[in-house]
């Protein structure tokens, strides 16, 4: 884990299922993330994922690559286009920083209408 | 034909590229170049779709090309795919020019989607009988054949669904395509919404932002350059008994490509192989159907017997036809045909990332529905 | 006073009153409310059996489905204001939460939150909106657990024409007509399905042309057609949307009695062999469109 290093990129399908289901286990329940005629009807094109849960995938993401020992201290994400039901998010990210046993990892998220999220994850992992 | 395919390029292929279409083709036209070995001083013909927004002209200006004696544009969206090859191979055999590059770029997604209703397009007097009528989408024009080729030959959804799960599975494997690392499953397919029934969501190509460009020079010349040439055995058009833009709906037979049988007339008789001596096929794919129409046309197999043909394994990379390796329009991108071109080079060369083993000739067609074209690719 | 400084004396009052009172979260953090969780995110990290995920701190409290704010929560009192001078749309754009350590289960969180910074009227894509930015602090007891810095976009949404919910036919495609096809629609208006008929052969012909393909005439005349036949093939179109039509429809070739086909919508449940006859829309002085129904004596 040095400088430089890219992490493994990762699909997730934003299937509606996803969108609801992850909305639910958040406890949102603003209609734009489960009803998709109230969606529309607001001017989205769908149903969209909301931010806990984007801050949970960045999470994972990071995790998933540094392994269960690794301790998450920060998330700081910033949220550009939405990611609708049906689309693919595509996350990609690389170490930026590392001093000592504290990594920090820069990510991006997107989808085809472009970049859903980019974030900082800031980590601990083991000596 | 005295001419080769000596360079190849392209830009990333994606849903919104964030530059203008003019910038996309310069690009590509600057890497097929590099890959050629050529500079953009060494170039004196283009050729594009008629549909392409970036005149000859202006490719020339961004790239420095200082003169020309050859421009020239095709008609009829991605029936002009293999064309733009013929032009130019014939340029090249007639003297008009000595190296030159054909190129298709937009942002087909971003920008102007083919998929969506053009309300413009309903000005064409050959649309009135159909755009107001409801019909308006390449899809829907196409579901129309598809009904009545599957009442015909019993043929069914999940027979379409085969040739997109074989693009798919082809483009898992390829890490230029859209679709790397996303194979499908035969489920996945039937589970697809309905976009125009009979045609569902996995049925139909992706919308690409992308340019892709490809340099043609003379056989002679081509022996000077860096790459292993990719000879133009073969290059025609064809466009058959009243003839229209993807509603040709008035023949006596729905269930076939008449137009595409004139251009495997012409592939056969002109580079003298036939339909066995194909070692890979990288047939247009912007809807799975016509994948089933075309391997009839070109004598592949029997009239309504693609289905038993897909069915058999044929078109897997160790088959007897491997199909568009790269992934084709459903898996790598959607570039009117001109990516499958630049498949073609490369199984050729013998440099594709899904290479099949001892590759002599490579079949390209172009866009179906419409007046297309097709190419047979070898080595020297 | 204007909207801006009227905005922005709001926005200061709400600041000043600095952090609001803590508020409990509903329930204890517990396994099956992580479980959920993890399960929706697909994360199978094997640590998370007596601590919680970190990204899930906000979780723990979030006001649940009938939940309503508090009278001191800065962000809801901001959004009041907001709303109120018509920036009614909101988007979240920032998260930043820092974890000081992982939360045990059993242990209860509350939470507090003050309005950090209200900045605008902005221009953004989404609209002139406003960036409202809160910070919140999670306490187990005393003890500061975690921090986020949270901002919102409240914006004026950009002007866009309503949703037509009703597509009147008047909306659909036109069809462009010229000398060669004028007889066809002039028909229509009539209630006449035409038919061209060469004036030298008297070839059938559709779509018409004004030079016959059999014997180059070009005094083409047309026939009225009984406007019966039978569908050779359709299609049901669900998507994308369609100028001046409903999703989902039908479009079917039908193969008339004189032995010509035409296409046209079909209202009925389509299948191959269906026979149809034509029906006449006067859609208005101008324009009047054929369609096919199922025929009554089938």
């Amino acid at each position: 884990m040095r400088i430089g290093d890219s992490l493994p990129e990762w699909h997730v399908e934003a299937t509606p299922t996803f969108v609801i289901s992850t909305a639910i286990a958040t406890r949102d329940f603003q209609d734009v993330h489960h009803d998709r005629d109230l969606a529309i009807k607001r001017g989205s094109k769908d149903i969209f994922i909301n931010i806990l849960t984007t801050t949970g995938l960045v999470q994972r993401y990071v995790t998933d690559w540094a392994g269960p020992e690794a301790l998450v201290r920060q998330v700081n994400i910033r949220l550009g286009a939405p990611c609708y039901a049906y689309d693919t998010l595509k996350f990609f990210g690389q170490v930026v920083e590392r001093e000592n046993q504290e990594l920090t990892v820069e990510v991006v998220g997107r989808t085809g209408h472009g970049d859903h999220v980019t974030g900082v994850v800031k980590i601990e992992v083991p000596a | 034909m005295n001419a080769a395919i000596v360079g190849i390029g392209a830009t990333d292929f994606s849903k919104n590229s964030g530059r203008s279409e003019l910038q996309l083709a310069a690009e590509a036209v600057r890497a097929a170049l590099t890959d050629a070995g050529l500079e953009p001083s060494d170039v004196d013909g283009l050729v594009s779709f008629t549909m392409d927004t970036n005149a000859e002209i202006a490719v020339a200006r961004e790239l420095g090309i200082p003169e020309l004696t050859f421009f020239s544009r095709i008609h009829y969206g991605g029936g002009a795919a293999c064309a733009t090859v013929q032009q130019a191979a014939m340029a090249v055999a007639t003297g008009a020019a000595k190296v030159v590059v054909c190129y298709r770029a937009f942002n087909e997604r971003s920008g102007h989607r083919f998929g969506q209703v053009q309300t413009a397009a309903a000005a064409n007097i050959d649309n009135s009988w159909s755009y107001p009528m409801g019909l308006g989408t390449p899809a829907a024009m196409v579901a129309m054949f598809a009904r009545r080729y599957m009442h015909e030959y019993g043929a069914t959804s999940e027979d379409f669904g085969r040739i997109a799960v074989i693009d798919r599975k082809h483009a898992a494997t390829n890490p230029h395509a859209w679709f790397h690392n996303r194979p499908i499953t035969l489920d996945d397919h039937q589970a697809s919404r309905w976009i125009a029934e009979p045609l569902r969501l996995l049925d139909c190509c992706q919308e690409t932002d992308g340019g892709v460009a490809l340099v043609v020079t003379s056989a002679e010349h081509a022996r000077d350059l860096p790459n292993k040439p990719a000879h133009i055995k073969a290059a025609t058009q064809g466009s058959a008994v009243d003839q229209f833009t993807m509603t040709s709906y008035y023949r006596d037979d729905l269930t076939r490509l008449p137009e595409m049988g004139v251009v495997a007339r012409g592939l056969w008789k002109r580079s003298g192989i036939g339909p066995s001596d194909v070692d890979v096929a990288v047939l247009y794919d912007h809807f799975t159907p016509f994948v089933l129409v075309q391997l009839e046309e070109l004598g592949f197999c029997g009239r309504g017997e693609a289905r038993d043909f897909v069915a058999s394994g044929a078109l897997e990379l160790d088959g007897d036809l491997p199909l568009n390796p790269h992934g084709g329009q459903l898996g790598e991108a959607y570039l009117h045909g001109m990516n499958g071109i630049a498949e073609g080079v490369r199984q050729v060369r013998g440099t594709a990332v899904n290479q099949v083993g001892g590759v002599e000739h490579v079949l390209v067609t172009a866009g179906t529905g419409v007046p297309t074209s097709g190419l047979v690719l070898g080595q020297g | 006073m204007t909207d801006k400084s009227a905005i922005e004396k709001e926005a200061a009052r709400i600041a000043e009153r600095g952090e609001s009172a803590p508020r409990l979260a509903r329930d204890p953090v517990n396994l099956p409310m992580i479980n959920n969780w993890l399960e929706a995110i697909g994360d199978q990290h094997p640590g998370y059996t007596e601590v919680a995920p970190p990204a899930m701190v906000q979780v723990w409290t979030m006001g649940g489905l009938h939940g309503q704010r508090t009278s001191d929560d800065p962000l809801g009192a901001m959004m009041a204001i907001l709303d109120e001078a018509g920036f009614t749309s909101v988007v979240a754009t920032n998260s930043d939460q820092t974890y000081h350590r992982y939360l045990r289960v059993g242990e209860h969180v509350s939470v507090t939150s003050t309005l950090e910074d209200v900045t605008g009227p902005k221009k953004t894509a989404l609209g002139e909106g406003w960036f409202v930015t809160t910070r919140s602090t999670w306490y187990v007891g005393d003890e500061p657990v975690a921090e986020m810095r949270f901002r919102v976009l409240k914006c004026r949404p950009a002007e866009k024409p309503a949703p037509q919910p009703e597509a009147p036919r008047a909306q659909a495609i036109r069809p462009a007509i010229n000398r060669d096809t004028e007889y066809f629609w002039e028909g229509c208006k009539q209630g006449e399905l035409r038919i061209q008929r060469c004036g030298g052969c008297g070839l059938l012909r559709h779509p018409p042309g004004p030079m016959c393909p059999e014997c180059g005439a070009t005094k083409p005349k047309y026939l009225v057609s009984d406007g019966r036949g039978v569908v050779y093939s359709y299609v049901v179109h669900h998507h994308p949307q369609v100028p001046g039509k409903q999703t989902p429809f039908v479009v079917a070739l039908v193969e008339l009695d004189e032995g010509v086909r035409m296409l046209f919508e079909l209202d009925g449940e389509p299948s191959i062999g269906l026979p149809v006859e034509v029906v006449f829309t006067k859609i208005d002085d101008e324009l009047t469109m054929p369609s096919w129904r199922p025929r009554a004596d089938r």
